[in-house]
């Protein structure tokens, strides 16, 4: 597979403290990478960094091997970040209205999305009244309708129970089969084992492994274990 | 740099970006509250002035002489927008605030900045939006106009229109303001008190230039209030138009450097201490525009028109030095009727306050209160603070002789004995309740409302 995505020695301070040091990995097309790591290990950080909403200190993010400067990487990826409530006062509708019209997408991909997600009773309602599950499928509703090859999303899974997790990789995995590639940060380890195609671990910001489970089984020498396994074998 | 394949190319549409804005300012309660309380102080404003307007009418109709004073620009429209006034600097900054302050707050900002608009399309939308907000805001002093009308009072377009202007430029620096205060700070709160530091500031500014000479006047004269005074005595200056289009654009692109995702906090510092520069280049380089215009009708600002003609045509410097303290009414007598007018209408007058505070206390010095014009290496003094008698010194002065004046036309004046007390509750009750209604047209309330009448 061709690296969609490089990214490489991405270092990120604040002040004394480190975020990142020399963060390094690729995505490839059509796959769906984890970032998985503790809370405070930098995921968010990362993918910020990567997407150029925050200032790196040091590195290089290319696409397609050439450089790829800050302020055109929104025509690149999209960030669907965690923990917020985008236009709390506006209904759903009109958020994932407003996301399709920006990108002049028809109303067929709105409303796929608005299906799929299983947005329907909710359309009406403000985006700052919802549950943490619904609030987190309009996020996920608005990364679908983004058209961008990348698709970035920060804890895809966060304030889902069992069942919804379990559609939302489904409709993931649906996404990347047809041609999107999808760089997920997860903080449960379960969840990434189950959906990701390749794992970064990123821990005290800095990468302790990367690859398929086989692959990094073998880096950590955990031959039989699990994810945890290997996490705590290598972070 | 060619684009590597597979990006999204060409730029979005502009219209869901203002309708989202629009959305924002109009989906929270603040405009409205606005509008809530404007409606009521606005009312309350013109049906007083028409009250005391009437009063001074009916004086006229006894002594016609005093009709000659009775100008509506002065008596019903300036108080009336003092309402308007006081919700821009009190009020509107909150609404300016929630246009970036709400998404930092919810996290659609992160989205925002993803999006293919530039920060300046992005801060333009949020501008934009906001100007609507404010012609919303207008209504109770524009329905106050329309009564105004129908009660068969007069109104000066060209004088309203600049006021309305003034109030514009007003309104578009505070926003400028708390659109910046809003970016660089982390919460709504703290934007609002760095807002409210600003405009306070300038009512600080100026009380202490009041009765003051010299560099502090200089300074104040670049204050908000300022600005808006010259509109609100009918005056329309280039200088301040450019000035206050300058600082706008300023305090956008310096909350626009602030919002720029991705930029370090060292290159926000440094981008906004060049744009401050540039800003302060071009206010001061504004300053120096002498274009004015006296849009009143009854040309209190300017000389008579022959006047203003020949002094326009004095080419050397015209030096005035004022012993006379800035507090001292004569001073306020003479910069109103003299100073101001000759600042505005000769192409070069230096004006120097020799005296200083202490000299009203009870100065023995006997040159206290002499007025001396120095033009090319002649001199001459007076104690007079009317132009009847300063203007023929200083024709003297550059050996012309006076301008013949014609028989212009004498401002009648506009009395009117009206009562607005009967359109009370216009404002107290009718305003208010279609801003209710119009609050809940566009709220989830209505749409429950009607999602329980369709079920019904």
């Amino acid at each position: 597979m061709n690296a969609l995505l490089q990214v490489r020695q991405l270092t990120k301070l604040y002040g004394e403290q480190i975020a990142l040091m020399d963060v390094a990995f690729d995505v490839h097309e059509g796959e769906v990478l984890g970032i998985i790591g503790p809370n405070g290990s930098g995921k968010t950080t990362l993918l910020e960094c990567v997407t150029g909403l925050q200032p790196a200190d040091d590195g290089q993010v290319r696409w397609l091997g050439q450089s790829l400067p800050r302020g055109r990487r929104r025509r690149a990826m999209f960030y669907v970040p965690d923990g917020v409530a985008p236009y709390s006062e506006h209904p759903v509708h009109a958020v994932l209205r407003f996301v399709a019209s920006v990108y002049r997408q028809p109303s067929r991909t709105m409303q796929d999305a608005i299906e799929a997600l299983g947005l329907g009773p909710v359309l009406q309602k403000h985006v700052g009244k919802l549950s943490k599950g619904y609030r987190r499928r309009l996020l996920l509703g608005l990364g679908l309708i983004a058209p961008h090859r990348l698709l970035i999303m920060d804890e895809p899974f966060d304030g889902l129970d069992l069942r919804q997790s379990r559609e939302v990789m489904t409709l993931l995995r649906a996404a990347a089969k047809n041609g999107r590639t999808l760089l997920l940060s997860i903080h449960q380890l379960n969840d990434a084992e189950r959906i990701c195609d390749r794992l970064v671990l990123l821990s005290a910001g800095s990468v302790r492994g990367s690859g398929s489970l086989d692959e990094l089984r073998q880096q950590s020498g955990v031959i039989a274990g699990n994810l945890e396994d290997i996490f705590l074998a290598l972070a | 740099m060619p684009l590597p394949d597979n990006l999204l190319r060409g730029s979005a549409p502009v219209m869901p970006l203002l309708c989202k804005e629009l959305r924002d300012l109009f989906a929270g309660r603040a405009v409205w509250v606005l509008l809530l309380l404007l409606s009521p102080l606005a009312g309350s404003s013109f049906i007083q002035a028409v009250s005391l307007y009437a009063e001074a009418s009916r004086s006229a109709a006894q002594f016609p002489e005093l009709a000659r004073g009775l100008s509506p620009f002065d008596g019903i429209v300036v108080p009336t927008f003092g309402a308007l006034y006081l919700a821009a600097t009190l009020l509107f900054p909150f609404i300016a605030i929630r246009a970036i302050g709400a998404e930092k707050q919810d996290g659609g900002l992160k989205l925002l900045l993803q999006m293919p608009y530039s920060i300046p399309w992005l801060m333009g939308a949020k501008l934009m939006a906001l100007v609507l907000a404010w012609a919303l805001v207008l209504v109770p002093c524009l329905c106050a106009l329309g009564i105004w009308h129908a009660l068969g009072g007069h109104l000066g377009v060209g004088e309203t229109l600049n006021l309305l202007l003034g109030h514009f430029l007003y309104v578009l620096v505070i926003s400028g303001i708390a659109l910046f205060a809003a970016a660089v700070t982390d919460g709504s709160a703290t934007a609002a008190i760095v807002t409210l530091a600003f405009t306070i500031g300038f009512w600080v500014l100026d009380f202490t230039a009041a009765g003051r000479g010299g560099f502090v006047r200089d300074i104040a004269a670049l204050s908000l209030t300022a600005v808006l005074r010259n509109f609100e005595r009918g005056i329309f200056s280039l200088a301040v138009l450019a000035g206050a289009a300058a600082a706008a654009v300023g305090l956008l692109t310096l909350a626009g450097v602030w919002l720029s995702p991705g930029l370090a906090n060292g290159r926000k510092l440094i981008s906004s201490v060049l744009v401050v520069a540039v800003a302060a280049v071009v206010v001061l380089g504004a300053a120096q525009l002498r274009v004015y215009c006296d849009m009143t009708e009854d040309r209190r600002n300017s000389f008579p028109l022959p006047d203003a003609a020949t002094l326009a045509r004095l080419g050397d410097r015209l030096t005035i030095t004022v012993n006379l303290a800035p507090e001292d009414p004569r001073f306020v007598d003479l910069d109103r009727s003299l100073l101001s007018k000759l600042h505005r209408t000769m192409p070069d007058v230096s004006i120097v306050v020799a005296s200083n505070r202490s000299s009203l206390l009870g100065s023995s010095d006997d040159t206290y209160g002499l007025i001396t014009y120095k033009y090319g290496s002649r001199e001459a003094s007076s104690r007079s603070t009317g132009a009847e008698e300063v203007l023929p010194l200083i024709y003297a002065l550059a050996a012309i002789d006076p301008p013949a004046r014609g028989a212009e036309a004498m401002y009648a004046g506009y009395p009117l004995v009206a009562d607005a007390r009967k359109m009370g509750g216009w404002f107290y009750v009718a305003l208010p309740l279609l801003t209710v209604i119009g609050w809940a047209v566009q709220s989830e309330w209505l749409s429950r409302v009607r999602r329980v009448w369709n079920r019904i």
